[in-house]
């Protein structure tokens, strides 16, 4: 009993001692989430996470003007080059960026317009597989890959270099035709600039054409910036224990205004009641908070939450030619009561009726507790030429109305068996497929509809297969222009648009006419009329375009929201803390 | 002695290969297109999946595949983590050593309440003693740790501001992890490298990170060896030499210590030696809530994820522990009795 007693009393000891937490030193910056970093390599992060290290480590040449994703502020160029200013061509095909001068890197070398071109042209040559080097390629190059069925394309590497050329003090990049997104594409953490001796005595590409080839593609551990930083950013790498925390320490030869907190650090914390407490009791001045909990941190005193739409849709797509092998989603894959053929969404009055068996009020306001805008086409809310196309209504007469006129009235007349397949935890998508479900087969004791939850990584080989008649998937952007939507929603080689079956010449032709032309007024008139023809066929039913929770302790200012940026997203220079 | 546990060694051998072999063909009904998947986070990477496949030869047949795997295990390269952002191997020693200091902790502690609530119980059989501690072993037993975690977090860490997560406080962390060359991590464990450089506020700090993990797993996992025992303990007393012993005159205390309990502890021992094993897989729940980044939320996270060289070498690990352990529990049997030799 006496040994039980000392132990008790060291317990009590220790439970007394101060912690050293720092959320409460003004000069401190503590996140705690749950995304981890994969690389700081900036010519193959391509997460979210690993973009908000960047962002905060390496500059780019703009970046967006506070909330806007349309309005550009220069950063690393002098300004922001637009026709009227002579910084972009007539034709839409050249950029021309005065590159700002006496900006130092974090080890100490100046800023040059070669480091500009040699880190622009990396990150284009390297273009590792699933990385996001094919964003800059295809704009430069027309290829949108340096590689096709495994070898390198012949001439890719010479175009990418004479692409992007020095001029004195400029940098100039000559595109092969207009391609109106540029600019959004050069705000991407992706397009940062590094130093080029430094990059080459780490182990980069030595920025010769010859050895262009020897760098390209490299496996996922081998890339050589990947565990090292030397940007010109307010912050630097002061220490990375993967996925455990990143720590940020400020940089005091930034060329810019000096930033507030003196040490940021963003913790790894996958488990939502540590964060949660957390915040609460001050150990961080932000977390993660994904929507089913933001009725939890609404309720929490102290905090200033931002609510940011962000660009970014889930949609449920109904597949127009669905791989009948081996699938156990289609039933006996006719339409004779017990099953759906391969092209029972061709039909779009099947697709109307699914449209209207969905109540968008109640997935708005009672499932998404309002963190939703319901969605009404791809083009979403935040986007340039957003147009409010109708929402179509939930009414079980019209999708009843609709299902009688379905393959000739066979559909009502025989019925069908069928199932719809959402990724295991997404609550918005299990709510869709639920009410699809619930609703059509209320319509006809014929119609029999099940739900199945699938892993995600299951999903994505599923869909991609072919296999299910409506898979549900979302599409985050990857810079703010209805190209990056439209075209792999509608087109007939879009990421979406193949997978679903469809296959519209006009849909084509006019994605095609949007990314090739400068012109805004042509832009606006093809980028409406899509979003018309997206409702007119009925093409998908819209599931829900998210709106982001940000909480951050009260004495904790300068959060700036984008819809372009998720979560993981704070510039830290902008912080500030009382 | 060194014979039986050099064969115990060459036998470890045919175990890791048997593991190995075993687990590679289960990941093997795994499509291609699945296993390539691990490479991907969003929908915008998945066109890539057919390169992919190709470029790391998932759709190679079983026998090319694992033999490739071989060859680099063999020469030292257990592959790459995409969930640790690093190679396995220099994952694995930045984890590893925050299980073991669990572990180093937690099982003693286990071990002795365990065997000391056990013995309690034994003896006063049927008494309030031991209808409360079967009790308290039974809800100990029963309850999931996560959730046992949570409301030890929620009520220590949140209410009572005591105890936080994760293995030490902000400003701690900044010195251990700021690789400034201030404070060298030794072990990896904190507890001891506090004291190696000097810095008993480390070794403090990191003991107070330590004491809600720990508690958790005590009251958790002790449960069971409290019943062993508390068995065994039963059936000891009933036995001739106890009475014997208390007939002679010897008192109570060194008959139920010295002889009843030392006879109860075999099964106790296997029991143990088998907790203590699985305790280095790393305590899944309790690593995550208390957000320590050890090997239970590496395999966890990994499983999840399918990272493959990750899960092989994990279990190849895990197959090595329990190996030592078992070669560890037949050596302490000799020990504790005598009559047992080891052949």
């Amino acid at each position: 009993m006496k040994k039980l007693c000392i132990f008790i009393s060291l317990v009590f000891a220790l439970a007394l001692m101060s912690d050293s937490a720092l959320a409460g030193d003004p000069n401190t910056f503590v996140k705690a989430t749950y995304g981890t970093v994969r690389t700081l390599d900036v010519a193959t992060a391509y997460d979210t996470t690993s973009g908000m290290r960047l962002r905060n480590i390496y500059e780019t040449l703009v970046e967006f003007d506070g909330e806007s994703t349309e309005r550009f502020r220069p950063l690393l160029a002098t300004e922001v080059p637009s026709v009227e200013n002579g910084g972009i061509s007539k034709d839409g095909r050249v950029y021309t960026f005065n590159i700002r001068k006496g900006v130092k890197f974090h080890e100490g070398q100046t800023l040059t317009p070669a480091d500009v071109e040699y880190s622009l042209e990396r990150n284009m040559i390297v273009d590792q597989e699933g990385g996001p080097s094919w964003m800059m390629l295809e704009a430069v190059t027309g290829y949108g890959g340096t590689r096709k069925d495994g070898k390198i394309i012949p001439g890719v590497f010479e175009k990418i270099m004479d692409a992007i050329e020095v001029k004195g003090n400029k940098v100039v990049i000559t595109l092969p035709a207009a391609y109106p997104p540029l600019m959004g594409m050069l705000q991407y953490a992706g397009q940062s600039i590094y130093n080029k001796s430094w990059a080459i005595a780490n182990g980069a590409w030595d920025g010769t054409l010859a050895n262009a080839a020897k760098y390209n593609g490299p496996d996922f551990n081998t890339e050589p910036l990947q565990n090292v930083a030397n940007g010109t950013g307010a912050y630097k790498l002061k220490s990375w224990e993967k996925s455990n925390q990143f720590v940020f320490e400020r940089f005091d030869g930034y060329w810019g205004q000096r930033p507030a907190i003196k040490t940021a650090i963003v913790k790894y914390v996958p488990e939502w009641t540590t964060r949660k407490l957390m915040l609460q009791n001050g150990d961080a001045d932000t977390v993660t908070v994904d929507n089913t909990y933001y009725p939890e941190v609404k309720a929490m005193k102290g905090l200033k939450i931002h609510l940011v739409p962000q660009l970014g849709v889930s949609m449920a797509f109904m597949n127009q030619k669905i791989n009948m092998t081996a699938n156990p989603d289609v039933g006996s894959g006719k339409l004779d009561g017990n099953g759906i053929p391969s092209n029972f969404f061709a039909d779009i009055n099947v697709r109307r009726a699914f449209q209207h068996a969905v109540d968008y009020r109640a997935m708005r306001e009672d499932v998404a507790n309002g963190l939703i805008h319901n969605p009404r086409s791809p083009n979403v809310i935040g986007l340039p030429y957003y147009k409010k196309v109708p929402l179509p209504d939930f009414d079980l007469e019209k999708a009843a109305a609709f299902m009688k006129k379905a393959h000739g009235g066979k559909v009502w007349e025989k019925g069908f068996k069928m199932t719809i397949t959402h990724n295991t935890g997404n609550t918005l998508r299990e709510a869709a497929a639920m009410m699809m479900a619930e609703n059509i087969s209320s319509l006809n004791p014929k119609f029999q509809i099940e739900v199945r939850n699938v892993q995600w990584k299951d999903y994505t080989v599923k869909y991609r297969q072919g296999l299910y008649p409506i898979f549900i998937i979302g599409w985050g952007a990857d810079y703010p222009d209805p190209h990056n939507f439209l075209y792999t929603f509608m087109h007939s080689n879009g990421v979406y648009g193949k997978h679903m079956g469809v296959a519209y010449g006009d849909v084509d032709k006019l994605c095609d006419e949007g990314i090739q032309n400068a012109d805004p007024a042509v832009r606006k008139r093809v980028y409406h009329k899509l979003q018309d023809i997206w409702y007119d066929r009925a093409l998908a039913v819209g599931v829900y375009q998210n709106i982001l929770v940000k909480a951050y302790r009260e004495e904790t200012t300068g959060f700036v929201p984008n819809p372009m940026f998720a979560d993981a997203y704070e510039l830290l220079r902008l912080m500030k803390k009382r | 002695m060194a014979v039986f546990i050099s064969r115990r060694l060459i036998f470890l051998v045919f175990v890791m290969f048997g593991v190995s072999f075993i687990i590679f063909g289960l990941q093997m009904t795994f499509s291609p297109e699945r296993r390539a998947m691990v490479f991907v986070t969003t929908p915008q990477q998945a066109k890539d999946i057919p390169v992919l496949i190709k470029k790391y030869g998932f759709d190679q047949p079983f026998y090319k595949q694992y033999f490739t795997w071989l060859k680099e295990v063999t020469s030292g390269h257990l592959g790459y983590s995409l969930v640790a952002s690093d190679s396995v191997w220099r994952a694995f020693w930045r984890y590893f050593p925050i299980t073991l200091e669990l572990n180093i902790f937690s099982s003693p502690c286990i071990i002795l309440f365990g065997i000391w609530l056990g013995t309690k119980a034994g003896q006063k059989a049927n008494t309030f003693t031991d209808h409360f501690t079967r009790i308290f072993s039974i809800v100990g037993w029963s309850l999931p740790t996560f959730l046992f975690s949570l409301v030890m977090l929620m009520i220590f860490y949140g209410y009572f501001r005591l105890f936080p997560p994760s293995v030490l406080g902000d400003e701690l962390t900044l010195l251990v992890y700021g690789n400034t060359g201030e404070f060298v991590r030794y072990t990896g464990m904190f507890t001891v490298d506090g004291i190696l450089n000097g810095r008993l506020d480390v070794t403090f700090e990191a003991l107070k990170h330590l004491v809600m993990p720990v508690l958790t797993q005590m009251v958790v996992i002790c449960a069971i060896l409290m019943r062993v025992m508390r068995s065994g303990m039963l059936e000891e007393m009933g036995k001739d030499y106890v009475i014997t012993a208390r007939a002679k005159g010897v008192d109570k205390k060194t008959t139920i210590l010295k002889h009843a309990r030392r006879n109860a502890l075999i099964p106790v021992i296997t029991v143990a030696g088998q907790l203590v094993a699985a305790l280095m897989e790393g305590s899944i729940a309790v690593e995550i809530i208390f957000n320590r980044k050890g090997l239970g939320w590496w395999l966890a996270e990994s499983a999840m994820q399918l990272d493959m060289p990750v899960l092989m070498s994990l279990c190849l690990f895990i197959a090595i522990v329990f190996v030592l352990a078992n070669l560890t529990v037949d050596i302490i049997y000799a020990y504790v009795d005598p009559r047992i030799r080891l052949s």
